[in-house]
């Protein structure tokens, strides 16, 4: 019946339809109905360096009338699963925000452009080139460093001095550290900080200030099992103290500030990187301050100024060059940097730092300040990690939970870690 | 998918003209067939055969497979810790979820069955969650429930379950119980096939509602039961969404709910190990093989065909 079949079919048609609006796959070659040129670009972050972005955005457009750019973001778990997908499927977006453990895994399996062929279009000369060289794999530059940035311990002010604290000075130790959480936790009644066992950037600022390393030069773990039993068993007790954050808190970490017990106000301090501490200026009223990370016995600084937030192009993109604009625009010009600010860490354009020092405000300033006070007593960063890292980061984080929720001991999970991760890095 | 194509092929044999060679009637069929015949072997089987083929090699997605023989599955048998905790905790969720599922449905079948008034009323009502329980909204929403300062510990104090070991795996199985409409629906419909002269004759005898229940309704029921349990047994060892939003993606705490296909998911995509996860879901294809066997062999023991009496 024909009558029939027309009823079936338009309201799957019409399901259709919205299931391709919904879920966005409507396809897209790359060029809009209006004969622009459409960029996807995509990043991590917070709520308000997507405000800052999109100002951005929007400008970048209105000098470049042929162009229109689609724009997403998320927090950084989600958005490193997103963006591994979409890169395998050969479906990467045209502009990536990427980190630093990122480029050799995806410059290495040809999913990033080549920026070298764009140099008209993008240029680094104003980039100091010891920070453009870490966007280089196999001599070709698949990205270009956005800003700095370095972890700090992040604390709530207010409580702190409650506390009867004075403001941690650079070069204090680990134990001092210790001494202050156990303070902390005495005289507010919370834990002293994040238990920083599930982290494997505080592990690796513990790890420098004994001079070692995470990885060596051939891309072999620079730590043994003693190491890292060492630094589970010095958070593990501390835990077990109360002087760090519980097991139930500390596994709700998910990259983002919210989810912090500092950004729960279950705790006084968390260890962090300087750009996104920013984000808990809404979260704790009392308002924050940055210290140093702790350092080695020795007072030698583990802490290191990272290349933060890379920015790189797909290698199918259908228009290069106008990607190569966008970067461009994004890292060299002084009106984005204004609009930019410190969002993505303090900006690797030497001209548009300085020009832009001087006008920094609120946070932006306070990350300046910070980031000045550790000039020139940072040792220098290691190289790009080895691309299995990616994967390994939650692994240390999972096998620290067997530690935390004490179903394994220290040497137990640590022997477990390096299992996985010497098959993680031998693949 | 099956209930359509079965349509076709009766129309198709039915319409034949007769006279016509059994080779074009089976033409006829073929063409019938077609759409689903494609579907099958392109979107199924292809891409079987496929993953059979890479769970023997190194694959990351971005260079092309290499092939590594059984390596991928030595490591998860020997070395490989996590897929044994992923393992031990599918099976537990399997023990706990199932019979809780299966026995709230029936209970509800069976207070459905004598009800009266609001009979499609009450069924739709506790079919809802099966529609709604399954995607991530809900998910979502039971991760908010069972989180700290959720509803539940305010009410319980018992503190975020799902920051919990032991008690995420609850929290994940409750939602899966919750989800009890559609092995309802067929009880329901399994329970009115059950003569009533029976329960009537069980009555003039003086049997109790119990002693009903027991020598009835249960064997009249089993092959229902039965093919309930199958079904749940075989969903449930492939349950995805629920404890991926629960844990938020991460199958904690402490690898609590880390399930196998959680696990899956997390080599394949998380870590670009397509190889490795191809291995995982093959040895998950005849695990589940494994254990329908098992059910179906015991099934022999307890499940009664009405039909089998007559013959």
């Amino acid at each position: 019946m024909p009558g029939n079949r027309t009823r079936t079919f338009r309201p799957l048609a019409v399901g259709l339809a919205l299931c391709a609006a919904l879920t966005g796959c409507a396809g897209s070659d790359g060029g809009g109905s209006d004969g622009k040129a459409v960029l996807r670009y995509t990043w991590w972050g917070n709520p308000d360096r997507a405000a800052r972005t999109e100002k951005a955005v929007a400008l970048f457009e209105k000098r470049h009338p042929g162009i229109r750019v689609q724009t997403s973001f998320a927090g950084y778990d989600a958005y490193k699963q997103k963006l591994a997908t979409q890169a395998a499927g050969g479906d990467a977006p045209d502009v990536m925000q990427l980190d630093y453990r990122m480029i050799d895994q995806y410059a290495t399996g040809g999913v990033l452009l080549d920026l070298g062929t764009q140099r008209r279009a993008l240029g680094t000369g104003d980039i100091d080139t010891g920070l453009l060289a870490t966007g280089r794999v196999g001599g070709r530059q698949y990205a270009i460093p956005q800003g700095r940035g370095t972890e700090t311990v992040v604390y709530d002010v207010e409580e702190w001095q409650a506390a009867g604290l004075a403001p941690p000075r650079g070069g204090w130790t680990w134990d001092a550290w210790a001494d202050t959480m156990r303070t902390l936790a005495r005289r507010t009644g919370k834990p002293g900080g994040t238990d920083p066992g599930q982290s494997e950037d505080s592990f690796e600022v513990w790890l420098r200030g004994q001079g070692k390393a995470l990885y060596t030069k051939d891309r072999e773990l620079g730590f043994t099992v003693d190491d890292l039993t060492r630094w589970w068993t010095f958070t593990d007790r501390l835990r077990r103290e109360g002087a760090v954050s519980s097991a139930e808190q500390t596994t709700q970490l998910d990259g983002s500030v919210e989810n912090t017990p500092l950004g729960r106000g279950t705790a006084v301090s968390d260890a962090n990187w300087d750009a996104p501490a920013g984000g808990f200026l809404a979260l704790v009223p009392d308002g924050i301050a940055l210290a140093p990370m702790p350092s080695g016995e020795d007072g030698t600084p583990g802490q290191y100024f990272k290349p933060s937030m890379f920015l790189g192009a797909a290698a199918h993109t259908a228009h290069p060059k106008e990607a190569a604009e966008l970067i461009d625009f994004m890292v060299n010009d002084p009106d984005a940097g204004a609009i930019l600010g410190a969002t993505r860490g303090i900006p690797v354009n030497e001209a548009l730092r300085k020009h832009l020092a001087p006008t920094l405000k609120d946070f932006d300033r306070t990350i300046s300040v910070y980031q000045a006070s550790l000039e020139g007593d940072l040792k220098s960063p290691p190289q790009a990690p080895p691309s299995g890292d990616n994967a390994l980061q939650t692994t240390f984080q999972r096998d620290y939970d067997q530690v935390s929720y004490e179903r394994m001991s220290p040497r137990e999970a640590a022997g477990n870690y390096l299992t996985e991760a010497r098959a993680e890095l031998r693949s | 998918m099956t209930t359509t194509d079965v349509p076709t092929t009766a129309v198709a044999r039915t319409t034949a003209v007769p006279g016509r060679s059994r080779r074009e009637r089976e033409g006829a069929a073929w063409v019938f067939l077609s759409p689903w015949v494609l579907g099958a072997v392109v979107l199924t089987l292809l891409p079987m055969a496929v993953s059979l083929y890479l769970s023997f090699t190194d694959y990351d997605l971005f260079d092309s497979p290499h092939w590594v023989g059984l390596r991928n599955y030595t490591q998860m048998f020997t070395q490989d810790p996590r897929y044994w905790r992923s393992v031990i905790a599918t099976m537990t969720y399997v023990v706990i979820a199932v019979p809780l599922q299966l026995a709230l449905a029936l209970a509800v079948a069976l207070a459905l069955k004598s009800m009266h008034r609001a009979k499609g009323f009450y069924r739709s009502a506790f079919y809802a969650p099966s529609l709604l329980g399954a995607s991530m909204s809900v998910a979502l929403v039971w991760r908010a429930v069972f989180n700290d300062g959720g509803p539940v510990d305010r009410l319980l104090g018992t503190g975020g379950w799902v920051n919990r070991p032991g008690w995420a795996l609850l929290a994940v199985a409750l939602l899966t119980v919750w989800q009890f409409g559609a092995p309802m629906v067929i009880f329901l419909a399994g329970l009115q096939q059950i003569p009533g002269e029976l329960y009537e004759a069980a009555e003039v005898d003086g049997a109790s509602r119990l002693r009903q229940f027991r020598s009835i309704t249960v064997p009249m029921l089993s092959p229902v039961i039965f093919f309930n349990l199958v079904l749940q047994t075989i969903q449930a060892f492939q349950v995805f969404t629920p404890a991926f939003a629960v844990s938020a993606g991460k199958g904690g705490p402490a690898d609590s709910t880390l399930f196998y296909t959680l696990y899956l998911y997390d080599r394949g995509f998380v870590a670009s190990h397509m190889g490795y996860a191809s291995a995982m879901a093959w040895v998950l294809l005849l695990a589940i093989g494994a254990v329908t066997a098992v059910l179906f062999r015991t099934s022999r023991s307890w499940v009664f065909y009405a039909s089998e009496g007559d013959r």
